[in-house]
Order: structure tokens, then C-alpha cells, then sequence
């Protein structure tokens, strides 16, 4: 069985919909993360990068969001095969979720990684107009993939939970994403709160009773965000 | 297979020739005009919407993203890296994702510091992105001390090692003083890269782009 290395409303939580998706049976280890315990030596030897997620599976352990949506995908044959005319679709928008949207959002959620504090203004305004222009991007090829794009699905939900942070952080600036602006991105959200398993996930997780539709600040019964 | 590579000589798209070359799939290169702004073309968006090089057209349709195209031309091919089967694929996808969405995306911030947060920020961007190159360079050197994977491996050629080769040739050449990497600091990664670039494939590659004999471990000579 796979064990899940997670941490409340971290990227952990784009794997945990998918699995409960497709109902894969897996167990949850909770990463402290006030206690700083993905740097710990244990979790870093299971991942070097410390970061969250790592799924642990029966050929070892997978670190990067991207890359376990992935072999999940191919192990449970949850989008198009290798030889399938619908792969590339599959791959380039992956990476690209994983590389450029989500690598942005990461330079929202911890600007001084990336800039002195008198620049985080600038910085902000810069990312959140890079990050409406992917989801423009993201939009039209879930208009034109649905299938690919759908609730529960890898690209669905990766490209929905990164819709959810972008309305949430950073907490102290005017909100720069409104959802309505992508209708089919919001009908997607619409759909992955309508899944049995959202709510469960979202009860264990703290993230309220409309995670994507109407995103609150998470408030988790164990564990920290940060 | 009909692939069309939309290609610059020393851009990403040199990381999917070598790849190309080495699995000698035959393929056509569109070379892509950038300074006469031909990424900006309807044309070129129609392929790749992003409006980023590489792309690569295939009888399945356009696709882009370096990453993606590496890890299309593997499973396409069973050759250059671990396929869906292989118990080391798990370990080859994180890695190749790390590539793409640290140590790629470091890299850009260096060549281009200006973009997260202003030309008024670029000294300090600079530095952050210096500090996370050496340090996800170390990651890498680590894993391969550790485990020496056949998929980043002196012994077979992979995409890997063309893609992360790519990005040491221009850590190495582009950063300005005193920022950049000595690759003599990594050498296990060292040592993957000179067999690489030593490949006739690459040969053939770096002699087209105008790369010089030893791209990746001596860029420049």
C-alpha cells in the first residue's frame, strides 16, 4: 500500500484528490512541518528536496508533485497511455502546471526567497499578472481537453487546487485572482466540490465546506500549513 | 513519426536535438527567428500557445515543454530512460521534474533576474537564484554519490544528462561575476556529462549549434 507524506493544504493535497478520485487505497503520514520536521533526517531521506509531497510505493519513494500525478497515472491508467494521440496533450500541460504555474505560485506564497522585503510589492504585482495569464492558458486547453481537464483527474485537480491558493495568499494583499473571470475553470471547481471525495478530504485537511468555489483560510485539526 | 523541432542554436531546444540525435529519429528543423520576434507570431502560438521554445510537432500534435518532450521521445522509444514499467521509473520522473522546476527555473531567474520582481531587484535575485542553483546542483551530486542511477549514468546515454548538461553549459558560461558554477565542485555530475557531450550524437549536435568540443563540462573552448 502506498503511504502519502502529507501536510495540510501543502501541494500533498493535489495527490490525496486524486487518489481518493480513483479509489486507490493509501495511508497518510503526517509531516509536522511547525515542528520543521521535513527537514528532518528521516523525511529527507526519503526526499532530499524536503519538500511535500512523497508518495512511498512498493519501488520506492516519489518526491514532485508533477512526477507522482504521473506514475499514479500510468500505474492506474488515469490518463492517456504512451501511445495514446491524447498523450502529448497530457504531458505538456503537466509540465507546465508543474514548471511555470506552479513554480510561480510558489514565488507568491514566499516572496522572500526571491526578493528584499521593500520588493515584495513589486514582486506580487509582477507574479499574480504571470500567474492570470497561465491560468488564461489553463482555461483554454480545459476548454478544449475536458476529458483531460475533469474533476478528479490529474490535470483537473492539480490546475483547481492552485486556483484555490491563488485566491487564498498571500493573506495580507487585496485577493488578485477572481475565479468568475475563467468560466470553465470555475465550472471546474463547481465539479470537484460536487465529488464524494472532496468533502472527506477537506474535513481531514481543514479547508471548509467550499474548498474551490469559495476558498477560506485552512484551519486543520492536525498538523500546520506552514 | 514526422517531428518538426521549432529550434534556436544554444536555447532549450539544443536539449531535445541531442536527444533526437542520439535516438536518431529523423526529424526537420524549423529554425525559430527569436530576436526578429517570431515566438510572438500567430503562427508559432497556434503550436505552442506559451510561446516558448522548444516545440516539437509530432503526428500526434504540437507539443512543448522541454521535460515533456524528453519524457515523449522515451516512452515513444524505450530508449534514454527508464519507461512506465522499469522499477526505476519513480525515481527518473522526480528527478526530471526537479530539473524542470528547480534547477531549469533557478536558471532562468539568473539569466533573466529581472523577471520576479523588477529591474530594481534583479542584484537580489541574482543572488537568491545563485544560492539555490549550487544548492540543487549539491541534491543532484548527492543522489548520484548515493545511488548511481543508470538513468543519469557515465555508462548510458539519457535525456537527463542532456538536459541537466545543457543547463551546467550555461550556468557556467552566462552568469556574470561573481555568480556561475564550477563543475569540478560536482564530480559524479562532472563525469556524466563528459561521457555525454563525448557521444558521437553529441558530437554531431554541438558541431551544428556551433557548441564548441566539450559543451557541457568546457563551454567556451
Amino acid at each position: 500500500m502506498y503511504t502519502l507524506h502529507y501536510a495540510p493544504d501543502n501541494a500533498s493535497l493535489i495527490i490525496r484528490l486524486v487518489l481518493d478520485g480513483a479509489g486507490i487505497p493509501y495511508r497518510t503520514a503526517l509531516v509536522d512541518r511547525a515542528a520543521r520536521q521535513h527537514h528532518s533526517p528521516a523525511y529527507r531521506a526519503l526526499n532530499p528536496t524536503g519538500l511535500i509531497p512523497t508518495l512511498e510505493t512498493p519501488a520506492g519513494p516519489i518526491s514532485e508533485t508533477g512526477a507522482i500525478l504521473l506514475w499514479l497515472s500510468d500505474t492506474h491508467h488515469l490518463g492517456p497511455a504512451p501511445a495514446d494521440p491524447d498523450r502529448p496533450v497530457f504531458l505538456k500541460w503537466l509540465f507546465f502546471l508543474s514548471n511555470t504555474a506552479h513554480a510561480d505560485l510558489r514565488q507568491i506564497f514566499y516572496p522572500h526567497q526571491y526578493a528584499p522585503a521593500d520588493g515584495h510589492a513589486a514582486h506580487l504585482e509582477i507574479m499574480s499578472t504571470r500567474m492570470l495569464r497561465h491560468f488564461a492558458l489553463l482555461e483554454a486547453a480545459a476548454l478544449q481537453h475536458p476529458k483531460l481537464f475533469a474533476a478528479g483527474r490529474p490535470l483537473g485537480v492539480y490546475t483547481i487546487v492552485l486556483t484555490r491558493w491563488s485566491a487564498l495568499y498571500p493573506e495580507t494583499a487585496p485577493r488578485w485572482l477572481d475565479l468568475s473571470d475563467f468560466p470553465v475553470l470555475e465550472e471546474l471547481a463547481r465539479a470537484q466540490e460536487a465529488r464524494v471525495e472532496t468533502p472527506v478530504v477537506a474535513r481531514a485537511e481543514g479547508l471548509g465546506a467550499h474548498p474551490f468555489t469559495r476558498p477560506e483560510q485552512p484551519n486543520p485539526p492536525e498538523g500546520s500549513v506552514l | 513519426m514526422t517531428l518538426t523541432l521549432h529550434h534556436a542554436p544554444d536555447f532549450a531546444s539544443t536539449i531535445v536535438r541531442f536527444a533526437l540525435e542520439e535516438l536518431e529519429l529523423p526529424h526537420t528543423l524549423a529554425i525559430v527567428d527569436i530576436d526578429g520576434g517570431a515566438l510572438a507570431s500567430p503562427e508559432y502560438r497556434r503550436v505552442n500557445p506559451v510561446g516558448l521554445i522548444p516545440a516539437l510537432e509530432t503526428d500526434d500534435g504540437p507539443m512543448f515543454e522541454t521535460g515533456a518532450i524528453l519524457l515523449w521521445l522515451v516512452d515513444r522509444t524505450g530508449r534514454l530512460g527508464p519507461g512506465p514499467q522499469d522499477p526505476g521509473r519513480g525515481a527518473f520522473l522526480s528527478w526530471l521534474f526537479f530539473t524542470s522546476n528547480a534547477l531549469h527555473q533557478a536558471a532562468l531567474a539568473m539569466f533573466y533576474p529581472h523577471r520576479p520582481a523588477g529591474e530594481a531587484n534583479s542584484a537580489a535575485a541574482q543572488a537568491a537564484a545563485q544560492e539555490q542553483i549550487v544548492a540543487r546542483l549539491g541534491l543532484i551530486e548527492a543522489m548520484l554519490a548515493a545511488q548511481s542511477p543508470r538513468w543519469l549514468s557515465p555508462d548510458h546515454p539519457g535525456v537527463l544528462g542532456y538536459y541537466i548538461g545543457v543547463l551546467v553549459r550555461w550556468l557556467i558560461m552566462l552568469p556574470p561575476a561573481p555568480y556561475g558554477i564550477r563543475l569540478a565542485d560536482f564530480p559524479y555530475l562532472q563525469a556524466v556529462l563528459a561521457a555525454h557531450e563525448a557521444r558521437p550524437a553529441a558530437l554531431r549536435v554541438a558541431a551544428s549549434d556551433g557548441l564548441g568540443p566539450t559543451p557541457f563540462t568546457n563551454p567556451g573552448s
